[in-house]
């Protein structure tokens, strides 16, 4: 472009300039409109998380840390000491974690021969998978439900094929049972963590294929056709030239599944034993279930978020950290 | 590999498939109890979802209007955020970006406990219009990247050469940006449609109680045990997500939405 061009071009603004244009509107009122919407909720669950219950009544505006306190010690600290809440947390993490490494580790070789479909077959399986992705909690829950339940499903189907006596004859029966997998009579999913962890880890699989799919798409094949040909198998091949590459997605991928997998609700409150729920059950049962304590709900939940903002941060750290050296 | 790798393939797909499959057979039993496989098969269900039980009619109303509502509203938010972004790229634009994606990022719950919080102040809690607020503000961060990947298709000669021929800003951008983005801009459109009609977590805490969508209703006749009816809800959604990700593919180009490599195939 010649500088006359450029004189030109710019001319039609020009005499607007002075009046408030939609140009300059438009940015503060986008910063409001975005401000209240998106920063604002975030904000007052921090704001109430210092809020106090008024035993009868709802809640009040307060700055106390006693929220708190009650979250890592107990509310009776010093008298008493309880870590009913970081256990709480504890399970929280247990199973993001477990459920979100294993959706990303066999999500990994899935999204692999995806890419090296043709790109018809390719679209093809992103509508199954971006289906099944968006596939409400709910509904997931409800067929693994009716999968797992003792009365139909997996467990009736095992004991009537006979694989339960086997089972018992043979002795594996007993360690299923130390494992929580089974009642004297029959072998069992629910409640249990194996069940919990493998809904969870269905619910994010197809996210895990969405996330690695761009990184692995773009993947240089000729890398792995030159290895190839210099004799490196198949597994080589992986573990040498395709594995470092995608090393940061595969991460990124995991951790964030496993801050998405936090507040899971749904799947918890089904498939886990109630000494084994977590705290994104705590947050509903305090916020609008059972013990209708907004405050302590709203600790729970910042304690969640920085939780997640910390994993997060700490994972940025380290990518960082691994692309300097 | 060259047998195992379809193998493989096709063991992710049963996996995936099954609990899917097992609700979508439990939608046919004749009785009011799920069974796998279904005991006297029927389509009456149908009827009951789509026609005759007012709990489900209403419910699966509220859901679309909350999904059409939200998805409108969130491209409409996202759209001057995205070509901020892209027209200026200034630092008040990044911003805006990072805190409009911020609700999708962080764990749900917590998004939900802030909205609940928020709609209580602001008298909506358990209104339907604070329902879709609440959904487009979740998903914006959806149509922002479908739209940013829209503009960033566009041949920056282009502009040059409406500017040159005297175009004003208003023009360029209806006659060439708009067009060039209208695909992205509706696959967006659909991406919040779809997974707005799917979230429970947000809305759960929005509504208060105070309306149902299809996904509330379920969740709150769990307590009940499962009726076929829930399953064919359950039908309707994938039927629905399965079209729309289907036109957004027939129409769209789905692998480059999705971040694949654009010189290859």
């Amino acid at each position: 472009m010649t500088a006359v061009e450029r004189i030109e071009a710019e001319m039609p603004d020009r005499p607007a300039r002075a009046r408030p244009t939609p140009r300059r509107i438009l940015p503060w009122l986008l910063s409001v409109v975005i401000g209240v919407l998106c920063v604002v909720p975030f904000l007052l669950v921090i704001a109430i998380s210092f809020g106090r219950k008024i035993e009868g009544a709802a809640w009040q505006w307060d700055f106390t840390l006693a929220n708190y306190q009650r979250f890592f010690v107990g509310a009776l600290w010093p008298d008493e000491v309880t870590f009913l809440y970081l256990q709480q947390l504890g399970f929280s993490f247990w199973y993001a974690v477990i459920a979100s490494l294993l959706a990303v580790l066999t999500a990994l070789p899935f999204t692999l021969l995806l890419t090296r479909l043709s790109r018809r077959a390719q679209a093809a399986w992103l509508v199954f998978i971006l289906s099944s992705l968006s596939l409400s909690e709910v509904f997931i829950v409800m067929g693994w439900d009716i999968l797992l339940s003792n009365n139909s499903g997996l467990p009736a189907l095992i004991k009537s094929t006979g694989l339960t006596q086997w089972l018992k004859d043979v002795g594996w029966f007993q360690t299923l049972r130390d494992w929580g997998l089974a009642s004297p009579r029959n072998v069992k999913f629910k409640t249990s963590q194996f069940a919990t962890i493998l809904t969870m880890s269905y619910l994010v699989w197809p996210y895990a294929v969405i996330l690695l799919y761009p990184a692995l798409s773009r993947l240089d094949r000729s890398q792995s056709e030159a290895a190839r040909t210099m004799g490196a198998g198949g597994w080589t091949v992986a573990r040498t030239v395709i594995l470092p590459a995608i090393r940061l997605p595969l991460f990124g991928s995991t951790l964030l599944l496993f801050v998405f997998l936090l507040g899971t609700y749904v799947a918890v409150t089904v498939f886990a034993a109630p000494a084994q729920h977590t705290t994104a059950v705590a947050i509903y049962s305090n916020i609008r279930g059972a013990n209708l304590n907004a405050p302590f709900g709203a600790t729970q939940a910042v304690i969640l978020l920085l939780a997640a903002g910390l994993c997060l941060t700490l994972g940025h750290r380290l990518n960082r950290w691994a692309e300097a050296r | 590999m060259r047998v195992l790798g379809p193998l493989y393939m096709a063991f992710c797909v049963v996996l995936l498939a099954l609990p899917i499959a097992v609700v979508c057979g439990a939608a046919l039993n004749g009785g009011r109890s799920m069974f796998f496989p279904p005991r006297d098969p029927t389509l009456a269900r149908f009827g009951e979802f789509f026609v005759s039980e007012p709990v489900w009619t209403q419910a699966l109303v509220n859901s679309v209007i909350v999904a059409v509502g939200a998805a409108l509203l969130a491209v409409l938010l996202a759209w001057p955020v995205a070509y901020l972004l892209w027209s200026t790229g200034s630092k008040l634009s990044r911003t805006l970006a990072a805190l409009g994606s911020m609700p999708f990022a962080v764990p749900p719950i917590v998004f939900g406990v802030g909205l609940g919080f928020f709609w209580g102040f602001l008298g909506g809690l358990g209104a339907i219009w604070a329902g879709i607020f609440s959904h487009a503000v979740l998903l914006m961060a959806l149509p922002l990247v479908t739209i940013s990947i829209g503009l960033q298709g566009i041949d920056r000669s282009h502009l040059d050469a409406a500017a040159t021929m005297g175009a004003t800003e208003a023009v360029t951008f209806r006659t060439v940006i708009l067009p060039q983005t209208i695909p992205y801009t509706i696959s967006g459109f659909f991406f919040v449609l779809v997974l707005s009609f799917n979230e429970f977590i947000v809305m759960f805490f929005v509504s208060a109680s105070g309306f149902a969508t299809v996904t509330l209703q379920i969740f709150n006749s769990l307590r009940n045990g499962y009726t076929p009816t829930m399953a064919v809800a359950a039908i309707t959604f994938i039927g629905v997500s399965v079209l729309v990700f289907s036109a957004v593919a027939r129409w769209g180009d789905l692998p480059r939405l999705m971040g694949a490599d654009q010189s290859r195939n």
